[in-house]
């Protein structure tokens, strides 16, 4: 039973957030945690979109929206902020990306400030997942298109022409039919026109 | 009326039309901290009401039930403000004779638990031993809460009371309570304790304590060789540990408003008791 903490105030994070924090094991314990973390937080922030193990990037997510949160709840003029800032952005120059770009960028946004997706990870190998980790409102193109429905997709391409094939099937087998059908009227009728049909099907 | 506005043949020159003032573009703000709600204070005097910061232990349904127990309980008996570092008087139903009382006065040591579970621990030394009671804070047995002097300490939690002189956590069982001026800020007791020598019951070398005032001379070199490795000095920067320390502070605004009403409905009680305490009679000192 612990009490919550009440020297600090905190905004929420917009995302999922384990009970406990993840140990990325590495020879120097916690200290080397924090510092495998600082420079994935550091790469996010310089290029905005990553390509890290799914872990550290889930850990090193969490720590770029707590960074980014903070620098829009206190600004640039509280120095424990700034001090934080200094801390985790191993750069200095993007000390001045945090406060002058992002902050602006997301100080109105009611989503989270990053996106985590899960990559694809290479058939024979250890059994690592990847993740592209990137910040929202980067400029790359999407990793994921806004139109489901794109005419040239390769899949939509592949359906179309499968719709294609199997149309002109059935219009194939409903002539058929067709010609099946009306056999035995005329064969009732007129006898004569009924064989000619028959040699041009055997012909 | 409606003629003044269509002078169409009028021989007066229109007034010639300023060019549209550029309106003072709105100077962005320097950003300070955004204005915090005001009941978001509570969260120092009733820390109880927030709930467990570990997922796990969370249950929004208990939590709430919880508070409305509290808020009922709060209502019975006054329990006041109070932090780690005051001076407190509890009397408590003795369970061992009937209708009988027993009293208690010492310092808060510890503060813990939430909820109904919130406890509190008082230490004293009466004739030479050192004494410590742990307090259920909604503990219905309670007959009341006195706070003799409202202060703070350096520390958060003062277990090293139990190794420093006894006489920093010797305080009179006859104690009079001493009244702060409405309105003024908490003071904070800056005394710094001396220890006993060694043994102890904690490293206290080891945990950055700021109320202690001789503790270099007790330390030994590998004392302090230790104390420099087991340093963490990270730790202040990890962000994500103190989040989840704490509640985020949309869920305690939320929890707030739920009881502001009430907790100051309970406020002016106490205020309106205190004033009617100030005109009663002084007691007649004898000797």
């Amino acid at each position: 039973m612990n009490q919550a903490d009440v020297s600090k105030l905190v905004s929420k994070l917009r995302i999922k957030v384990k009970a406990e924090h993840r140990n990325l094991r590495n020879p120097k314990g916690p200290e080397g945690r924090i510092d495998k973390l600082r420079k994935t937080v550091t790469g996010l922030i310089k290029f905005e979109r990553i390509e890290v193990n799914y872990n550290r990037g889930d850990e090193a997510r969490q720590y770029a929206e707590r960074l980014i949160s903070e620098a829009i709840r206190h600004g640039d003029c509280h120095t424990p902020t700034m001090k934080m800032a200094d801390f985790w952005l191993l750069e200095k120059e993007l000390v001045h990306k945090l406060f002058k770009v992002l902050v602006p960028r997301f100080e109105n946004s009611n989503v989270s400030f990053t996106k985590m997706y899960k990559a694809p990870k290479p058939q024979y190998s250890r059994n690592l997942e990847k993740a592209v980790l990137e910040l929202r409102g980067n400029p790359y193109p999407d990793l994921f298109t806004k139109q489901p429905n794109n005419r040239l997709w390769i899949q939509n391409v592949l359906l179309e022409a499968a719709k294609h094939d199997y149309r002109q099937s059935k219009y194939a087998e409903i002539a058929q039919n067709m010609a099946k059908n009306e056999e035995p009227t005329q064969v009732n009728s007129e006898a004569p026109k009924s064989e000619i049909i028959e040699d041009i099907k055997t012909q | 009326m409606i003629f003044l506005e269509f002078r169409a043949l009028s021989t007066l020159p229109e007034r010639v039309e300023e060019p549209p003032q550029e309106e003072p573009k709105e100077v962005p703000q320097r950003r300070g901290p955004k204005s915090t709600n005001p009941i978001l204070e509570h969260r120092h005097i009733y820390p109880e009401f927030l709930p467990d910061p570990n997922p796990k232990w969370r249950n929004s349904l208990r939590e709430k039930m919880e508070r409305a127990d509290m808020l009922k309980r709060r209502q019975q008996i006054d329990i006041p403000e109070f932090y780690v570092g005051s001076i407190l008087a509890v009397t408590i139903a003795d369970p061992h004779a009937q209708g009988k009382t027993n009293k208690f006065v010492g310092i808060c040591i510890e503060r813990k638990g939430c909820g109904l579970r919130a406890e509190f621990t008082l230490r004293n030394v009466v004739d030479h031993q050192g004494l410590e009671v742990r307090y259920d804070l909604y503990d219905p047995t309670i007959d009341k809460i006195q706070v003799l002097r409202l202060e703070k300490r350096l520390d958060d939690k003062l277990f090293y009371l139990r190794d420093a002189l006894p006489e920093y956590s010797t305080f009179p069982l006859d104690m009079d309570p001493e009244i702060l001026p409405e309105g003024t800020p908490v003071p904070v007791n800056p005394l710094k304790v001396k220890l006993k020598p060694k043994p102890w019951l904690e490293r206290w070398e080891r945990q950055e304590l700021k109320g202690i005032a001789n503790i270099e001379q007790y330390l030994t070199t590998t004392n302090r060789l230790n104390r420099k490795l087991r340093q963490t000095p990270w730790e202040k920067f990890d962000l994500m540990k103190q989040y989840r320390k704490t509640i985020p502070m949309e869920e305690q605004s939320d929890i707030w408003s739920e009881v502001n009403n009430q907790l100051q409905q309970l406020q002016m009680a106490r205020k309106k008791m205190a004033r009617k305490r100030t005109f009663t009679a002084p007691k007649t000192q004898l000797g």
